[in-house]
């Protein structure tokens, strides 16, 4: 699906008359369209890798927000270009930073806000509002407003309005247009907040945005891992609805892996596993660590230790701190009393997923009594597993399959969420984000 | 299928669709249909977390019940499902509502309209609306004609009707019922539900022919010799006898669940995976079938009639002898039937079609036998190879099974039948969701993909007219013949597949 434009021209006007000029456009203008009694949409929309690979001339503009093909490959060649590692994913905060300390002055035209998804659109959010700061930390706040009607595919039904506000500068000026955001939200419609960025900036802003209940949205890949993980944990905990597009990329892996174990002929191993093995994409351990804690949540276990590990091996550099190239290793006691050892460790890759932190392989190995060990291994489509596929297995029965990885952007990941309209976290999210917390070493 | 202990890693994962924002208007809210599937389907899918929060039930009737004796009568009715879930129950159950209507009172159709405006606010459901007509037949016509009179139906988009079988009695009737509805609604607003379709091994013959490349070169006239569609039940008419008197087995069964399956099972390939392509195959081959001898029907269809059975310590009555029923009927609870497909794939191929009340299995599946060798080259075992069979079970036992010839062991070279089973226990060990799940599903997510069109159902109803208009003008001539109660019908049904030298599988 294409993005939508807004159908009109959005409206520039001083911060101060954006509140009655809605009031006005739905008193007159739109008065014979109905408002959509949908929900409100707030986006922070940092896009900074976009803004700073046009500032540099790699991509021409206008900024859209949205993740285009020539962003990425042109991420993946800044990579390079700023001395990162090959395995840096494009969307891996540092790369944008990196690509900051770069020659370049290029300006386009910043349309952030005014892009909808057609995903998206067609759950006709009643109320967009996106925040777009700019690379100029000084910018003043400008605010665009207009109102706009998806159209109605094939269906012939009556168009539902919406408006869409925008609200772009840089960071401070945004911070300090909270009072004028707050009464745009409203309290009669659902609100989500998404938060389209590294978790890592503006947090007061994110905390003010994305107070209960408003449904919180953000991407644990982006950011780092402590304040990831602590952050999904402190809203589950509160009770709040918070939802997480890196969850949401497992999907695969957790439907691979639960269809190793359908058949009732296997069920029983997975009381008798001995040994979890998980291989990521770089540096970045939460989607690994949230594999780990979905299964050890679904299976019972209860986390006795976890520590650093570097590369070397199972069982080696035991008690190291965090570095470069570190892994994770963490023993749990099953129902049974046994032990089940994990190791987490950090794989480079030549061409990296868009997102940092990507599932390379799993290995799972249960010691079968009566009956030969059961070893099954997973392997990303796009990576192999050699390593996870080495050593000791002869003996085993060996369940291995290729787990597929549907390419579906954010939007689309978002368009999925809005359309569930759930007010409460995924039970499988609120029980595994607590453990993941619990298995990152500090 | 039988429920296994669950694969603890399948728990909470089927969230693969889910419904947006909605308001359910359930017609018939009164009825056995709403507490015995409707709401237990509803409650499974809130289980499931495939229902939004922004989600409500307005049950209507005509009885002046509130909000909480609609929740209270639910809540009795479920009270088992609820007990290990209450507090599930209690979030769900907030979004129950109740306003009584006469759906032939237009004041009171407008009253509706406001409630749901209430309704739309105080849950935040946008708009969205099914409305199920859970009611009696003759009150199809006027509910959709009541609905779209109050404005209920205006926008495609966001409202749909969900309607119950039977539709219509004959060819003339759903024509002409299917003309009120159109008036009322388009096309893709009308779900004609056909729980069979809500079946997983329903679906699954889809999969099984479409996603698979070695059996579509052999699913023909030229390597398949005749298929057998059977819908047997043990039961006997038990509450029904009031509405199946008047319907019997040939409308109760056959014009719809069987002949679902049978379109499903003889469609050409839809070029895509979506509602008009695949509904548009299913209507042109049942446009394409026709009884095998529509001049002289009664010499394709054997009708029977259950009598007393079972055995001295438990016997059965008869189906003359239940309440309800006239003791002179002449409804069928038992039909046989033989009909052909004209067109490329399936001309010359005999589809037989069966089922019937009070046999000794309940099991419905679909049987498709392949010629024979060209040349014999081995002794058979059993005298004479058997045919390859390919045998689709939907129920019990859901899964599917081939038999074909192997080598007997020993040092002859004598061949034997042997089966290769596919069983879904086995293979997944789940228990499958209760039909109107998925299909309450799909009709609040718009998806009429397992719902009927109204060419399907009129080709349906076309199909079987000469026996109709046989039952009206002249019965006798389409006599029901006695069958002992726990038997596989009468002998009559035998002779019907024995002309053509073949037997009735006897699963």
């Amino acid at each position: 699906m294409s993005a939508q434009l807004t159908l009109q021209a959005p409206h520039a006007l001083p911060p101060g008359e954006v509140q009655g000029y809605l009031d006005q456009l739905w008193q007159q203008g739109l008065d014979e369209s109905s408002g959509a009694a949908t929900f409100t949409l707030v986006v922070w929309d940092g896009a900074w890798l976009e803004q700073q690979l046009v500032r540099c001339g790699r991509v021409d503009g206008p900024i859209t927000g949205l993740l285009r093909d020539e962003v990425l490959t042109a991420a993946r060649e800044a990579a390079q270009d700023c001395g990162l590692p090959l395995g840096t994913a494009p969307m891996d905060p540092q790369l944008a930073w990196a690509i900051g300390r770069l020659e370049g002055g290029h300006r386009a035209e910043d349309l952030r806000g005014q892009f909808v998804e057609a995903a998206i659109s067609t759950h006709m959010p009643r109320r967009m509002i996106t925040l777009a700061p700019t690379l100029d930390r000084s910018a003043p706040l400008e605010t665009l407003v207009a109102a706009y009607c998806p159209l109605p595919e094939e269906r012939g039904g009556s168009a539902a309005c919406g408006d869409v506000v925008v609200l772009r500068g840089g960071t401070g000026s945004l911070e300090q247009s909270l009072g004028l955001i707050q009464p745009l939200i409203g309290t009669e419609l659902p609100c989500w907040v998404w938060w389209n960025s590294s978790l890592d900036e503006a947090p007061e802003l994110l905390a003010a945005l994305a107070a209960a209940p408003r449904r919180l949205v953000v991407d644990s890949s982006l950011g780092t891992p402590r304040r990831c993980l602590d952050l999904l944990v402190d809203r589950i905990d509160a009770g709040q609805a918070i939802n997480d597009l890196n969850w949401m990329r497992l999907r695969s892996w957790r439907e691979s892996l639960a269809m190793v174990f359908d058949p009732p002929s296997r069920r029983d191993a997975l009381d008798q596993v001995v040994q979890l093995d998980i291989d990521v994409e770089g540096d970045h351990p939460v989607k690994g660590l949230l594999l780990a804690a979905w299964i050890a949540d679904r299976l019972g276990w209860h986390l006795v230790d976890s520590y650093w590990v570097d590369s070397q091996g199972p069982g080696q550099g035991v008690g190291l701190g965090p570095k470069e190239g570190a892994g994770i290793g963490a023993e749990f006691e099953r129902t049974d009393g046994q032990t089940v050892r994990l190791r987490l460790m950090p794989v480079p890759m030549g061409v990296p997923k868009t997102h940092p932190g990507a599932i390379v392989g799993l290995r799972l190995i249960c010691q079968r009594t009566p009956g030969a060990p059961l070893c099954v291994i997973l392997c990303s489509e796009s990576g192999g597993c050699m390593r996870l596929e080495s050593g000791g297995m002869a003996s085993m029965e060996l369940a291995e399959d290729v787990v597929p990885l549907p390419n579906e952007s954010e939007e689309m990941e978002m368009a999925r969420l809005l359309s569930g309209g759930h007010d409460s976290t995924n039970p499988l999210l609120a029980a595994a984000a607590p453990i993941a917390a619990k298995l990152l070493p500090s | 299928m039988s429920a296994v202990l669950t694969n603890p890693l399948r728990v909470g994962l089927r969230q693969e669709r889910v419904i947006p924002p909605q308001c359910l208007v359930i017609f018939g809210a009164s009825g056995d249909l709403t507490h015995r599937k409707l709401i237990p389907a509803l409650f499974e899918l809130f289980r499931q977390r495939r229902l939004p929060s922004e989600f409500a039930v307005l049950g209507c009737a005509r009885r002046p019940w509130s909000d909480d004796d609609f929740r209270a009568r639910m809540a009795e009715a479920l009270k088992t499902e609820i007990a290990d879930h209450q507090s599930a129950w209690e979030t769900f159950s907030a979004g129950l509502f109740y306003e009584p209507v006469d759906l032939e009172d237009p004041q009171s159709v407008v009253r509706l309209g406001s409630r749901l405006e209430v309704i739309d606010r105080q849950r935040a459901t946008r708009g969205n609306r099914t409305f199920y007509l859970s009611v009696a037949p003759n009150f199809y016509g006027s509910g959709c004609r009541s609905l779209a009179a109050a404005g209920l139906l205006k926008d495609p988009a966001r409202s749909r009707v969900v309607i119950e079988k039977p539709f219509g009695r004959d060819y003339g009737s759903a024509q002409a019922l299917n003309q009120v509805v159109k008036g009322s609604a388009k096309e893709n607003q009308i779900f004609r539900i056909d729980h069979y379709l809500g079946k997983e091994t329903v679906q699954n013959i889809l999969v099984l022919r479409f996603a698979n490349t070695i059996f579509e070169p052999i699913w023909n006239r030229n390597y398949i010799s005749s298929v057998q569609i059977t819908a047997a039940e043990t039961v006997g008419v038990e509450e029904r006898a009031g509405y199946y008197e008047s319907s019997g087995a040939l409308r109760d069964m056959v014009q719809n669940h069987l002949t679902q399956m049978l379109a499903l099972t003889t469609m050409e390939a839809p070029g895509r995976f979506d509602p008009e392509s695949m509904r548009n195959e299913k209507a042109k081959v049942l446009q394409a079938a026709h009884l095998a001898n529509e001049d002289e029907p009664w010499k394709c269809c054997v009708r029977g009639q259950y009598g007393p059975g079972g055995s001295s310590g438990h016997p059965t009555s008869g189906y003359r002898q239940e309440p309800g029923v006239n003791p002179n009927s002449t409804t069928e609870t038992y039909v046989a039937m033989k009909l052909f497909i004209n067109n490329w794939r399936w001309q010359g191929v005999p589809f037989y079609l069966r089922t019937g009340k009070r046999l000794p299995k309940r099991l419905s599946e679909v049987v498709l036998t392949f010629r024979e060798a060209p040349v014999h080259l081995f002794d058979a075992a059993g005298g004479a190879p058997t045919p390859n069979q390919l045998i689709l079970r939907i129920q019990p036992d859901e899964g599917a099974e081939f038999k074909f010839e192997v080598k007997a062991p020993g040092s002859g070279m004598r061949s034997r039948p042997v089966d290769m089973a596919f069983s879904y226990d086995d293979s997944f060990g789940e228990p499958s969701d209760e039909g109107y799940v998925r299909l309450l599903a799909d009709a609040m997510l718009g998806d009429p993909t397992l719902y009927t069109r109204s060419d399907e159902v009129e080709a349906a109803w076309r199909l079987y007219t000469p026996l109709l208009e046989m039952l009206e003008e002249s019965p006798s001539q389409l006599p029901v013949y006695p069958y002992e109660a726990g038997t596989w019908g009468p002998a009559a049904a035998d002779s019907l597949v024995a002309d053509d030298g073949l037997t009735w599988r006897r699963p």
